[in-house]
């Protein structure tokens, strides 16, 4: 029964044996042609075949449909170019996608660049500079630099000092809270651009407890409020003022001088 | 696609040898590179292979069935002779052409397809969709009733 099936497929193979080589399709189509190759019966249909598809191939071409072969390039598959690519839909949104990922990285990529020990205390101080009315400090008009003492005396904080640069700005008023962590915070509110300053505790190692310093001025921002943070014996410093970093770059740049 | 399968002159040949008249080739040949042309410029040219000869095959197909159609009768078939290559080399291409529009379809589709001699036959199975066995069963036949016309023609008077 096999073989008889064997037989009929290869005959129906031979049927369509190619009339060239070139078109042997499969193993199959070769193994039947080989099988057959020599019988007059398979010589004759390819003789047969062969003087047919000759006669096919002089069909002529008349000029008018001839025309079409040199506009070739007009059923051909669109090219991609980049400008086509570029336009995609889908391109274009994974593009967007992927530059506002970038964008995201990057903004706290920056972000943690610029952190430093004490810069999540410094940002929360911004915001109550931001919240904060004159009116609920202790109305004082001194030198900035004098109120160290009164710091130490009154509330028994060691080394809230405001550094020498800032010292001779005239205060209207200051207090002292603690934040949400129990720490001590002082506040001065400056008669100059609305300026406050913060003296609050450096951040510390929590294993050996010592005081995490860093070298220099860094600046934080938040919601419109700038800062610039200086840390000396334990203690971080705060100049505040609503604005940018330029705004506060001339009061560092005296400090430098 | 693959454009060196989709060959032109080819393509012109089969509408030729689908309708047996060189008018009537033109135009199915002109009319489906015109609708491919401007599929391209939209770009939703098709992706599958041999969809030029696919498209132009049903719109031969559609062209014949306003034509007066032949009977049917019952055609001779004789064997392949050995001198059969002797008798085709004296027809003429339009002769031919006209011979295999004849034929009904699908057995006119197997014919213009594989005496193209463009195609093996699994990519002739997926143009006509058609099985080997029917494919097979077509070409053998094609073979002897053409054999039994040429021998009609060359002995002089054609035996129905």
């Amino acid at each position: 029964m096999r073989t008889l099936r064997l037989l009929r497929r290869r005959r129906a193979l031979l049927n369509c044996a190619p009339i060239s080589q070139n078109h042997l399709a499969d193993r199959s189509m070769r193994a039947a042609v080989a099988r057959e190759d020599g019988s007059d019966e398979f010589v004759n249909q390819q003789n047969f075949d062969r003087a047919v598809a000759e006669i096919v191939g002089l069909v002529p071409i008349p000029p008018e449909s001839a025309e079409w072969f040199s506009e070739k390039e007009a059923v051909r598959a669109p090219r991609w170019t980049w400008k086509k690519i570029v336009l995609n839909p889908a391109v274009l949104a994974i593009s967007i996608a992927l530059l506002v990922i970038a964008g995201v990285f990057a903004f706290h990529l920056l972000d943690r660049l610029n952190d430093f020990p004490g810069s999540a205390t410094a940002r929360k101080l911004l915001t109550v500079a931001g919240s904060t009315r004159s009116v609920t400090l202790d109305p004082v008009t001194a030198e900035a630099g004098t109120l160290s003492d009164l710091f130490f005396m009154k509330h028994g904080l060691e080394h809230y000092d405001v550094p020498d640069e800032f010292a001779d700005f005239q205060t209207i008023g200051c207090r002292v809270f603690d934040d949400d962590e129990s720490q001590r915070i002082a506040q001065i509110w400056i008669a100059e651009k609305r300026m406050q300053f913060f003296l609050f505790p450096a951040e510390r190692d929590a294993k050996t407890g010592a005081v995490l310093a860093f070298p220099g001025w860094r600046y934080v921002h938040q919601e419109g409020w700038v800062g610039a943070v200086a840390e000396h014996n334990g203690v971080c410093f705060m100049a505040v003022l609503r604005g940018r970093e330029k705004d506060l770059a001339p009061y560092l740049s005296r400090l430098k001088k | 696609m693959s454009d060196q399968k989709q060959n032109l002159p080819q393509l012109y040949r089969f509408c030729f040898l689908m309708l047996g008249d060189s008018r009537k080739a033109q135009e199915v040949f002109n009319t489906t590179l015109r609708e491919a042309a401007m599929r391209a410029a939209q770009g939703e040219l098709p992706k599958e292979s041999f969809w030029l000869f696919r498209e132009a095959r049903w719109r031969c197909l559609e062209a014949s069935k306003m034509d007066l159609q032949p009977e049917s009768l019952e055609i001779d078939e004789h064997a392949v002779a050995p001198q059969a290559a002797s008798q085709i080399k004296q027809l003429d291409p339009a002769q031919l052409a006209i011979w295999i529009s004849a034929a009904p379809d699908p057995q006119r589709t197997a014919l213009a397809l594989f005496y193209l001699n463009e195609f093996d036959y699994l990519e002739i199975l997926d143009i006509a969709e058609l099985k080997l066995s029917t494919l097979s069963r077509y070409l053998a036949q094609g073979r002897r009733q053409l054999q039994a016309w040429l021998d009609a023609k060359h002995s002089g008077a054609p035996k129905i």
